[in-house]
């Protein structure tokens, strides 16, 4: 399956998008500590999800191999949970459960989780 | 090992980039000290967050500006102290003061932050702040205190290392 969309490469940040066998897959490699980070996200994010949405697919962002961000990138990933949520697509945010910043900012994220099955924190 | 105080005490430009190298100085100076992974990336990770905090909310002239950071500490305990100068009648100063007595209203870290997510989310885009001192205490699991001396904010974190060195 091929995709349309292109990876992203921002400063310090790279996210590659990957086609998987159900769904689209992006993955977070380097540091994410741009001031404004979601003049650059929030576009990015909206061609991904509007992709996602026509083609019914649903979405992983892996941030396991992501090194550092700021609170500001929080700030950009919680826009990205309202806005796929509004969409209807499926979002599941992997990370490392081993590494304890990870567990602890994407642990906190569960607080977005309605139960309405279109979000999925993995610490795997 | 007798002396296991360390110190890193250094004037900050105002620049944005300037931060991520800083970040990481700290970061890999108390890497190649301390054996708590976690806890050396949380002091990282505030060290961040208060730079950030300091070029965003403190008062700069036209010619930029510089302030100072510090961390220090011992085997058992650290401390990230960022002063920078601000103005005393901005809301930049007034808003930090503000979120660090709405933190002290929260017996747990973890539930402030998740009310700091749930307040971002409901904020117009664009309007939301406050989330780095809320990650600060939760995530990095400091103490935190702010002080003010005339055009001068003093914020530090306090931090305790599980294992200690």
């Amino acid at each position: 399956m091929s995709t349309r969309i292109q990876g992203l490469q921002a400063s310090d940040l790279s996210i590659e998008v990957q086609a998987t066998d159900d769904g689209l897959c992006l993955v977070w490699l380097g540091k994410s500590n741009d001031r404004y980070p979601g003049q650059v996200l929030g576009p990015f994010f909206d061609g991904v999800l509007q992709h996602a949405a026509a083609q019914s697919l649903p979405l992983e962002m892996r941030f396991h191999h992501l090194e550092h961000f700021n609170s500001s990138t929080i700030t950009s990933v919680i826009e990205l949970i309202q806005d796929a949520r509004t969409r209807g697509v499926r979002l599941t945010i992997a990370y490392d459960g081993a590494v304890k910043w990870q567990r602890l900012s994407f642990d906190a994220l569960r607080v977005f989780d309605r139960g309405d099955g279109l979000l999925e924190l993995r610490g795997g | 090992m007798q002396d296991f105080r360390f110190s890193i005490d250094v004037p900050v430009r105002n620049q944005w980039a300037d931060i991520e190298r800083l970040r990481a100085s700290v970061q890999n100076c108390l890497m190649a000290v301390f054996t708590d992974v976690g806890g050396v990336n949380a002091l990282a990770m505030v060290t961040g967050e208060l730079l950030e905090n300091a070029v965003k909310y403190g008062h700069w002239g036209s010619d930029g500006g510089v302030f100072r950071l510090r961390v220090s500490g011992d085997r058992r305990q650290a401390a990230v102290t960022v002063e920078n100068p601000v103005d005393d009648g901005a809301e930049g100063p007034a808003r930090v003061e503000a979120t660090l007595r709405w933190l002290g209203r929260f017996q747990d870290a973890g539930a402030a932050y998740q009310a700091r997510l749930l307040e971002v989310a409901a904020a117009p885009r664009g309007t939301s702040g406050g989330l780095g001192l809320a990650r600060v205490a939760y995530e990095g699991g400091c103490r935190l205190r702010a002080e003010r001396a005339p055009n001068t904010l003093r914020v530090t974190a306090e931090w305790t290392f599980e294992a200690g060195a």
